[in-house]
């Protein structure tokens, strides 16, 4: 960071190494462009030979609208929630005593390591139990507790110094405060992190969503993307790529508006 | 119901069973840490850690998809589900096949993130963003659609690999119909996913570290590796342990790559031990799937605790 | 932090102990279990059917379903049906995961090896004499037979043909279509040497379904993997032993590639690279769609080729009626609406699900094809899958084989046997 090395060399080792990674990426939007046929032919066209919209418009034949605000709203509620509780609990367990807190820690990265596939069927009877088969909310619920978030705001609590407490303590500033008041103004950057991360994994999330939903005011975009790509043999490759293209926009975006947050870094907000 | 006596028990109670000799400050700190526990702990217990309860029960019984409606209707069966998996050969060359994608996907893919992360951290100038944002696509790309593109990347004969080898004179194989290419390039799939994660985390962590100290090192000649050694990387050891145990935990779980690019083939040379779990569950065979499941919890919560004593925190 | 690993070992054990003892008390399984055969069922009211129906259905048939079902709402204008489609992909998941829960739908489209399980779930409806089941073809209707009781009806069906290149095979010096097992290798020799082709045959070298394409040869020669009460598997045979070394012959002398790539087989076809594979009616539009304008003269497709008989798969889907369902009058009178010749034709011209009903075949837009002659002609004698509750599980442990007799070498013999023994290990789930 302060002796420059050559940006040049170093750029020129970068932009090779990016073409090599978003080479697929590419390849999914332009091939969203593409129809069937080309799509299909030996030896793969690069660029599509009559670009067309088609795709896009058969995409929007369907009730698109709908399946995004469903994802919008899980998504956004989710990443909300992980960040407030995990926090909370997070700052807990980095720098608070209190009972039963080892146990406690030790029982959720316990359950981080625990394979989903194996709570799938006891989650799905208890969504069903407490009355929220096909509703928003049993989409979301059970994301809203995520070990692997609490783990993070742990890990990032735990960089912050205790000092911060300790002259909060001296100031008079009451234990609940601290944290809202000092610790959680800082928690900018692990919040981009998290975000990013949770927004995403709500975003793709498939199987949870394909089995809880039954009925399209419910149905989220990954759902409706292979909903309307796989058929029973034959698969509607322009439809998936322009699908999964539309899909990877909001993302995107989201990201480019949180690395802002990054940007400015836990230096830059005065703590060292 | 354990859960729930341990989350009663959290509950205001022990702050005063706890406070033999504690000041009221210890009071204050505890009962702040249960309140700022509880929300999580309340939700936790219900959505998360009954289920996997009732799972680890399954594991004992000989539940069938036929005893969903009736679930302790069911005989007990002690460890016969954990003998069935460690008799079933594809289940032990799943496990094979996970060890050795864990093995080569989490360095690799810790390292291609560390070192986009330095080398984005240095003066790469304006073009920073895009970097940020190219080498993050991979991990915001639904798999349904990265299926598709590698496919088509990995085709034997028109493929834009073997077009690329075979510019230079190499004639490419048949990367996942090849019993010796098909797990490595499941390998490199994963690590092209995963890394861009690693990268945002370790972008992160490297805000930690204190500017001063580098030029201090500097002006007293330390070179550009001795400094990363001895400062950055102690810097982000929190960062590091994090990444490092839950690159490993996915990656132990690994499930997605072989479910859409080869269903396990060919001749089980990418079956992972996720896979056949899940396979397991779509035959209905629950206590066998829930004692497959438990195992690879065994491995990762051993694999999990090493990492923790190696990189023991203070 | 080194400390966390002690209350880790010990309050994990612990909370499993609680919990294995606590519910230890409550389980096992009641002594009485098998309930005999399934009662009849119960007559259907007359009248226009009312209230509201819940509908699944997969895929491309989910889409277009609500427009065939306005016909229904309009003789019954009491009634509301809701539609919802559901990914192919997942689907089975979610249907088991809505019986356990249940939240299974009223009427849904369930995939044709799918069925004993559901039954075996007591999920599924027996079928009331009021809808007729005579008229189906016979490997359809026995799909939807489980155990000697008729579990809802077949809704469409498909089979699989043998699709050539014509100009390719008469540039080969093979004008008519080969009738028997030596004659579809001759032709597959041919066009490998005569007519440029690098692969005779696309065939599968085995993984997921691969099954579907050895069970014909397996039946064509007169052999079969359960036996007819479908209790026992039989998959150790001299006919099934004959049938997959036939099969692995393809492999073995070099006339069908053991390690294609993945979907390539419609461009394969089109410029020549593999000339001929054995499909469904859905590869029709698929080719035609590659190859382009008059691609359709050049391509024909012909019957399985005959050993004892000529037998090909039936596949294709079933309508169920599901246990629970709050308005089972209605359900059922969907299930009959579906189920007449005419709605089958109507659904034929807007999806091309060929009609389960021989009826159906009357139809001008149907027979006008001489192509969907070739598959009216398989149907006759085509055969569904094996009606067994654990099949998939079976299958995928036959796929395994089948990929080590494709790419291994290994004997068909011993594939078999180990097939079989799997398969006893498994059980039929009866």
């Amino acid at each position: 960071m302060l002796e420059r090395r050559n940006p040049i060399l170093t750029n020129i080792v970068l932009l090779g190494f990016l073409l090599l990674v978003i080479t697929p990426f590419l390849w999914m939007v332009l091939g969203s462009l593409k129809t069937q046929g080309e799509l299909l032919r030996v030896p793969p066209t690069w660029l599509p030979e009559e670009p067309t919209l088609g795709n896009f418009r058969r995409l929007f034949d369907r009730p698109f609208a709908k399946f995004f605000s469903n994802s919008a709203i899980v998504a956004i509620v989710v990443t909300a929630g992980n960040l407030l509780l995990s926090s909370m609990f997070g700052y807990a367990l980095a720098h608070l005593r209190f009972p039963f807190k080892k146990l406690l820690f030790v029982l959720v990265l316990g359950c981080l390591m625990i394979p989903g596939l194996v709570t799938f069927i006891p989650q799905y009877v208890l969504v069903v139990n407490l009355g929220l088969a096909d509703t928003l909310p049993a989409l979301i619920l059970p994301f809203l507790v995520q070990p692997f978030s609490v783990f993070l705001m742990r890990q990032f609590f735990l960089g912050l110094p205790r000092e911060l407490l300790e002259a909060g303590r001296i100031d008079g500033v009451g234990e609940i405060a601290i944290f809202f008041r000092i610790y959680l103004p800082l928690a900018g950057p692990a919040f981009a992190t998290l975000g990013i991360l949770t927004f995403l994994g709500s975003w793709n999330n498939f199987l949870w969503p394909l089995v809880v939903s039954s009925s399209e005011s419910t149905y989220t975009l990954p759902v409706a993307l292979a909903l309307i790509s796989t058929g029973q043999n034959q698969t509607d490759y322009g439809l998936l790529l322009a699908g999964a293209t539309l899909i990877v926009l909001p993302i995107l975006v989201v990201f480019l508006f949180f690395q802002r947050y990054f940007i400015q870094g836990i230096a830059a907000t005065g703590i060292k | 119901m354990s859960t729930s006596t341990t989350t009663a028990g959290t509950d205001g109670r022990p702050a005063a069973a706890g406070s033999r000799r504690r000041s009221r400050r210890g009071a204050a700190e505890a009962r702040a840490g249960v309140l700022l526990a509880l929300p999580f702990v309340l939700l936790f217990a219900v959505f998360t850690a009954w289920p996997v309860l009732q799972s680890m029960f399954m594991s004992f019984t000989d539940m069938r998809i036929s005893d969903i409606r009736t679930p302790f209707a069911v005989d007990f069966v002690g460890l016969e589900n954990y003998r069935t998996a460690f008799a079933d050969p594809v289940f032990r060359r799943a496990a094979l096949n996970t060890g050795v994608f864990v093995l080569l996907g989490v360095p690799l893919t810790i390292t291609a993130g560390l070192a986009a992360a330095l080398a984005l951290n240095t003066g790469v100038g304006r073009l920073r963003a895009v970097y940020r944002v190219g080498f993050y696509s991979p991990v915001i790309t639904s798999i349904v659609a990265v299926a598709v593109v590698w496919r088509f990347l990995l085709q034997p004969g028109t493929g834009l690999v073997n077009t690329v080898l075979g510019w230079v004179g190499i004639d490419g194989p048949h990367w996942l119909g090849d019993q010796r290419t098909a797990l490595l390039s499941l390998v490199v799939m994963a690590v092209w996913r995963n890394f861009g994660t690693s990268m945002i985390i370790f972008l992160a962590g490297l805000q930690a570290v204190d500017p001063g100290l580098h030029e201090a090192a500097a002006l007293d000649g330390a070179g550009r590796w001795r400094r990363f050694v001895s400062i950055t990387l102690p810097s982000i050891r929190p960062t590091m342990l994090f990444v490092l145990v839950t690159t490993s935990i996915g990656y132990l779980q690994f499930f997605e790559e072989p479910f859409v690019m080869t269903n396990g083939g060919p001749l089980n040379a990418t079956v992972s031990a996720s896979m056949y779990t899940y396979n397991q569950f779509g035959f209905g065979n629950y206590g066998v799937a829930g004692a497959m499941a438990y195992l690879t919890f065994l491995v990762i919560g051993l694999v999990t605790l090493v990492q923790f004593r190696l990189m023991r925190e203070k | 932090m080194s400390s966390f690993a002690r209350p880790t070992r010990r309050t994990v054990t612990g909370l499993g102990a609680a919990a294995a003892l606590g519910l230890l008390a409550a389980c096992g399984r009641p002594d009485e279990t098998e309930s005999g055969p399934a009662a009849p069922a119960e007559p259907i009211a007359e009248g226009a059917a009312t209230g509201s129906l819940t509908v699944w259905a997969m895929g491309a048939e989910g889409e277009k379903l609500p427009e065939l079902l306005k016909g229904f709402q309009e003789q019954n204008p009491d009634v509301t049906v809701e539609v919802t489609p559901v990914p192919w992909d997942s689907a089975h998941d979610k249907f088991t995961s809505a019986i356990a829960a249940g939240t299974a739908p009223d009427v849904a489209q369930v995939g044709s090896t799918w069925m004993a399980e559901f039954v075996g779930l007591n999920a599924l409806e027996s079928t009331p004499e009021e809808v007729a089941t005579d008229d189906y073809f016979p490997g359809a209707l026995e799909s939807v037979t489980v155990d000697g009781t008729v579990y809802g009806v077949p809704w469409y069906v498909e089979t699989r043909v043998v699709y050539y290149r014509k100009d390719l095979a008469e540039k080969a010096g093979i004008t008519e279509p080969p009738t028997d097992w030596e004659g579809l290798v001759a032709l597959a020799q041919a066009l490998q040497e005569k007519a440029d082709a690098e692969w005779g045959i696309s065939l599968q070298p085995g993984g997921t379904g691969s099954w579907q394409s050895v069970m014909p040869l397996i039946w064509s020669n007169g052999g079969n993997v359960v036996d007819e009460a479908s209790t026992e598997f039989t998959f150790e045979s001299g006919q099934n032993e004959e049938a997959l070394a036939y099969y692995q012959s393809y492999f073995t002398d070099g006339l069908a590639d053991p390690a294609p790539a993945d979907g390539t087989t419609e461009q394969d076809f089109v410029s020549g690279r593999v000339p001929m594979f054995i499909s469904g009616p859905w590869m029709m539009s698929a080719v035609e769609s590659v190859g382009g304008e008059g691609f359709a003269g050049k391509y024909g497709v012909f019957t399985m080729p005959v050993k004892e008989t000529s037998s090909s798969f039936l596949g294709g889907a079933n309508l169920g009626v599901f246990q629970g369902t709050k308005n089972r009058d209605a359900a059922w009178k969907l299930v009959q609406y579906l189920s007449t010749p005419e709605v089958q034709v109507e659904w034929f011209g807007m999806s091309t699900d060929l009609p389960a009903l021989q009826q159906g075949w009357e139809d001008e837009t149907v027979a006008s094809n001489e192509k969907f002659e070739v598959f009216r002609a398989q149907l006759d004698t085509a055969l569904a899958p094996p009606v067994v509750a654990t099949w998939e599980q079976v299958a995928a442990s036959f796929d395994a084989q089948i990929e080590k007799v494709c790419k291994d070498d290994l004997a068909p013999a011993d594939a078999l046997a180990a097939t079989q023994s799997e398969a006893q290990g498994i059980g039929t789930g009866a």
